[in-house]
């Protein structure tokens, strides 16, 4: 069974080179292991969503029964987005779960993932806290996005007024991830956000 | 002889209709037992064997008169819920619709470019041409990764809904394909296990008996109320129509609604109110811990009920009082706490007499073994023969009954509005509690002289069951909304 994922993996590595070359396509695969059950994928931010101009790393597990069961994939690069955990980087795709097929690639599971970032679903969220916020303050949404997209996966846009409500927690000695979950989650109010972290870390 | 009587009794065990003591039925000159019995269900308690039977004959039905396979008949009887009827007529109408609804065929046609016959998509190797399969969609695949695809699902568990190995495609294997590609005996043997299982559950007739493996399967013609049907194997009472434990007089919402509640809030309140209570004159806190329920407070010498905290004094002639529940009328002036307490007070009314009839019928079980062994031992003694004892043995099963009912009438009290129908609840409740106590009493205590005392309250408390079950299923199940409030 090894042997037909390692053969498969062996060409999907080999279709996503080729297929970047020609459409210049932002997703890339690569092995850790020589052992093809673990890979490192990178997607680039849809244009025109808060995700633009970042680069978003994925770890890619590949199972012994590969391709008959899904990949297991999660965001090592953290991101505020409705369908993946704000905490793990766990994704809520079907595709992953019970609508995965054998003929499926990690190419366009890749495809998929970057589909995802551009429209999200948050009535399957993830992560409820960002669902929230997407559905009922969608331009708070959209900065804070833009913003964990600048801090995290290398964005071309500093949102400043964020960036300086954090330096004001990290300053008081606040863990700066810490300090940015609470800020998020909290709308960017400070006293909130501020309350709920001495309330968890007294 | 003694060895033949113990026969005798285990036969007896079996026998599914024996739901309550065969004496009420002479007594009552064979009347209808959908008359005399307000749960009457009519249902059967299948084998494995007859259940196969029973789902063949429709798999034949249907492949006989839409001349199709046996195993595409399968496909499209899972996806109707087993009404080849339905099928028939829906596929002289529109034979297409019905193969795309049953997913043997796809929503739309697949190109050929999509199907590759030199190439696997999914293990990225080159066999042979005469090595490639599909199904109705045409996505071809080696046989080799169809026979790894199967072997994979199977061992999760999959069997009547495996798909087709292409991307978005929805078009359902059906037996024979699979077992064209599966080899080894024992996954074979798993997966038309599993097939069986999967067309038990998808059948609206049907329910396995859900006793601890137990192989009966119960089959009967409705799915609404609560409907008892009893295993022919381990005794189960099951409710036909939601699987749970049967419930009557409660019905199916109602009694998964209290299941999850119980479920949810008892940990705390157990422990609160099993073990300990506040004496009602002097407010210190009592442990219970053994005899009976008529307490003396250790402090303030107060003499009080532990089931009720009411005044000893009162219990004389209006014992089973206890058991009703009484609404503070001074409720709406208090707090939102004070109100929040009288709810878990309510809720724990309630709780501990279901707990209660509960671990009492795990008594009644224990009741039952020694039951048997002291009539055995009467009987070799020479203390008259088993037909002599025989009524006790009804007598100690029919006290499970009874009891049984009793416990399930407390969720059914619960979730009902005050007023004069919870009233009469209430009071046929007592009723049935207070026989059930007396026979309870009697059929512990009893010798051979006793018999005609006992098959009289026998007879009382039968009747006090049957007179709650008439009055408030039917209602139950006729108007199931009106009488329970969220």
């Amino acid at each position: 069974m090894a042997n037909i994922a390692a053969q498969r993996i062996r060409r999907e590595i080999k279709e996503v080179m080729k297929n970047e070359e020609t459409a210049g396509a932002s997703i890339k695969l690569e092995l850790i292991d020589n052992r093809w059950t673990e890979l490192k994928g990178e997607i680039g931010g849809p244009p025109d969503t808060p995700y633009q101009g970042g680069t978003f790393i994925l770890e890619i597990k590949v199972p012994e029964t590969y391709p008959f069961n899904p990949p297991k994939i999660r965001f090592l690069t953290k991101i505020w987005h409705p369908n993946v955990s704000s905490v793990t980087g766990a994704i809520c795709l079907d595709i992953l779960k019970d609508q995965w097929a054998a003929a499926l690639t990690l190419r366009t599971v890749l495809l998929s993932i970057q589909a995802l970032l551009a429209a999200a679903e948050p009535n399957d969220p993830q992560d409820a806290v960002v669902a929230k916020q997407y559905r009922e303050d969608p331009h708070m949404f959209e900065m804070t996005a833009i913003h964990w997209t600048n801090v995290y996966a290398g964005g071309p846009t500093p949102v400043f007024e964020f960036n300086q409500k954090v330096r004001v927690l990290t300053e008081i000695g606040v863990n700066e991830q810490v300090a940015r979950v609470a800020l998020s989650t909290y709308h960017w109010d400070i006293e909130r956000a501020t309350e709920e972290i001495f309330s968890i870390y007294p | 002889m003694s060895a033949e009587s113990d026969m005798e009794y285990s036969d007896n065990d079996g026998d599914d209709y024996d739901y309550y003591g065969e004496q009420d039925d002479c007594d009552m000159e064979t009347v209808d037992r959908s008359k005399s019995d307000p749960e009457f269900f009519l249902y059967s308690c299948l084998k494995v064997e007859e259940v196969e039977k029973l789902l063949n004959e429709s798999i034949e039905l249907l492949s006989n008169s839409l001349q199709i396979t046996p195993s595409l008949a399968k496909v499209m009887l899972h996806a109707y819920g087993w009404n080849a009827q339905e099928i028939i007529n829906k596929y002289r109408e529109n034979a297409n619709e019905v193969l795309v609804y049953s997913r043997v065929k796809p929503r739309l046609p697949v190109g050929q470019a999509n199907s590759s016959r030199t190439n696997c998509a999914v293990c990225a190797n080159t066999p042979l041409l005469h090595k490639y399969s599909a199904l109705a969609c045409g996505h071809y695949f080696c046989n080799d990764c169809w026979a790894m695809h199967f072997e994979v699902q199977i061992m999760q568990g999959v069997s009547n809904t495996i798909q087709c190995m292409a991307q978005d495609c929805e078009v359902r294997a059906p037996e024979d394909f699979v077992l064209s590609h599966v080899t080894k005996p024992t996954l074979r043997e798993r997966y038309q296990q599993f097939m069986f299982k999967d067309h038990v559950k998808s059948h609206p007739q049907l329910r396995f008996c859900p006793g601890p493996n137990c192989q009966w399967i119960f089959q009967a013609w409705t799915r609404e109320g609560a409907r008892r049907v009893e295993c022919r194997g381990c005794e189960l009472l099951t409710c036909f129509s939601c699987g749970a434990p049967h419930h009557a007089p409660t019905d199916c919402a109602t009694i998964r609604r209290w299941l999850t509640k119980c479920a949810d809030d008892s940990e705390t309140a157990n422990y609160i109110s099993a073990h300990t209570k506040d004496c009602p004159k002097c407010q210190i806190c009592i442990e219970k811990n053994g005899g009976c329920n008529h307490m003396q407070c250790g402090a303030c010498r107060h003499d009080f009920c532990w089931v009720c905290s009411g005044d000893w004094k009162t219990h004389g002639s209006e014992y089973y009082e206890c058991s009703r529940y009484k609404e503070d009328p001074n409720l709406a002036n208090d707090s939102q706490h004070a109100q929040a307490r009288e709810a878990l007070k309510k809720y724990l009314h309630y709780y501990e007499r279901w707990e209660n009839h509960a671990r009492s019928l795990k008594l009644e079980e224990q009741t039952l073994a020694s039951l048997k062994s002291r009539i055995n031992q009467k009987v070799m003694a020479g203390e008259g023969t088993w037909i002599d004892w025989q009524y006790l043995w009804d007598a100690a099963r029919l006290l499970k009954r009874c009891r049984y009912t009793l416990q399930y009438t407390y969720p059914y009290a619960y979730y009902m509005e005050v007023g004069p129908r919870k009233e009469l609840f209430e009071y046929q409740q007592a009723q049935l509690e207070a026989e059930i106590e007396n026979l309870s009493w009697k059929v512990e205590r009893a010798e051979t002289t006793d018999r005609g005392d006992l098959e009289n309250q026998m007879d009382i408390a039968e009747k006090r069951r049957t007179t709650l079950l008439k009055d408030f299923l039917e209602f139950n199940t006729n108007n199931a909304s009106s009488s329970t409030k969220v």
